[in-house]
């Protein structure tokens, strides 16, 4: 079976409908969120990096967690996404490096932040999150099979899990 | 003209920054052939800006395993340095240092990677030594800290860090010349963009 396979970059989102699979690689501190409508077999990756877009002229929507969930799904909605049948995964929010003593504090931990961001839309969004694998000092792969819906997350050193 | 990003440098700026790279990566060679009691010689080192992608591509595959030691500046100048380690200068300073070699980084073991994290960190060090006396700043190092991980998820930090003034990467690149092998390294400097201004300005140019 030849599938297409598609790419998401940083800071993008990708969508299809059946016989796909869409992947985006060593996500760290970002954030991959799928969203997945079994009926329509109809599917969406998003790879945020930051929390909020905070000025509102910057066009790169899928780079921030507010603009790029609305966005993908006002996109899928307009393809025919019913929010309620819809399943949502997340990975990523990792902190690769732990700071020691000397170092800001703060710093690295884009990732956590990351994380409350997108639940915080996803929960306003009132779309349920079924499947989670966040945090950590490691960096996943995220596939979405658009043909049947399944998640699968590949990190350095441990077995490829499903999600 | 007070740049707002890292691509807003123009050519002269570059040169200044290669300049000072070639004198910082020739204090790391030093320092390194030093600690290895071994030659080694160094390439004058590229300075690049560039995106996410293209930084990943430049050094390696986005799923690949490599070593890196990070450490922040502050005081002066503030930002971070990162320097990353590819397998092949990974064995080579392990092997010299203290006489292992890996098929892979998972192989290593802790000492491996405090190895590791020490040269790395001994490098950023005289880098960031060389560029203070040459630039005349002050600049404070925090203590190492040191991941083995993919390559594409290490890289994410930086690009995350300053997300929200500039999507690139000041990446410096040389190779060093160890017993006939060429290795490369990959040194990234990411000044703030405040402090980047405040350094050029100190070298007369903006």
């Amino acid at each position: 079976m030849v599938e297409k396979q598609l790419k998401v970059g940083i800071g993008d989102m990708k969508f299809s409908r059946g016989d796909t699979q869409i992947i985006t690689y060593a996500l760290g501190s970002c954030i991959g969120i799928t969203f997945y409508d079994p009926f329509l077999k109809l599917g969406a990756l998003l790879h945020i990096m930051l929390p909020a877009r905070t000025d509102p002229k910057d066009v790169k929507v899928f780079k921030y967690a507010d603009s790029g969930i609305h966005e993908t799904i006002r996109k899928l909605t307009a393809f025919g996404m019913v929010k309620n049948r819809t399943i949502v995964k997340i990975a990523g929010g990792a902190k690769m490096f732990e700071m020691k003593s000397g170092g800001n504090s703060d710093f690295g931990n884009i990732g956590q932040r990351n994380v409350m961001m997108v639940k915080k839309i996803l929960m306003e969004e009132r779309l349920r999150i079924s499947g989670e694998d966040t945090g950590g000092a490691y960096a996943r792969t995220m596939l979405l099979n658009v043909g049947n819906g399944d998640v699968f997350i590949r990190t350095v050193g441990r077995p490829e899990k499903r999600l | 003209m007070r740049l707002k990003s890292y691509e807003d440098m123009n050519l002269q700026d570059l040169d200044v920054m290669k300049e000072i790279s070639s004198i910082g990566t020739s204090h790391a060679a030093t320092a390194l052939s030093k600690l290895l009691q071994k030659e080694i010689r160094i390439s004058i080192p590229e300075v690049s800006i560039l995106g996410y992608e293209d930084t990943v591509e430049r050094i390696g595959e986005i799923e690949e395993v490599v070593a890196a030691t990070l450490v922040q500046m502050s005081n002066e100048v503030n930002g971070l340095m990162l320097f990353i380690f590819k397998l092949d200068l990974a064995n080579a300073v392990l092997g010299k240092l203290i006489g292992r070699n890996y098929e892979s980084f998972q192989d290593m073991d802790d000492l491996d990677y405090s190895a590791l994290e020490e040269i790395g960190n001994i490098i950023i060090c005289s880098y960031v030594n060389a560029f203070t006396q040459l630039v005349g700043v002050e600049i404070d190092l925090s203590v190492p800290s040191s991941t083995v991980n993919m390559l594409g998820g290490i890289l994410t930090v930086p690009i995350a860090e300053y997300g929200y003034v500039t999507d690139k990467l000041m990446y410096i690149n040389a190779e060093f010349i160890m017993e006939g092998k060429k290795l490369s390294d990959g040194l990234l400097m990411l000044p703030d963009i405040e402090s980047l201004n405040s350094i050029l300005e100190k070298l007369g140019i903006s």
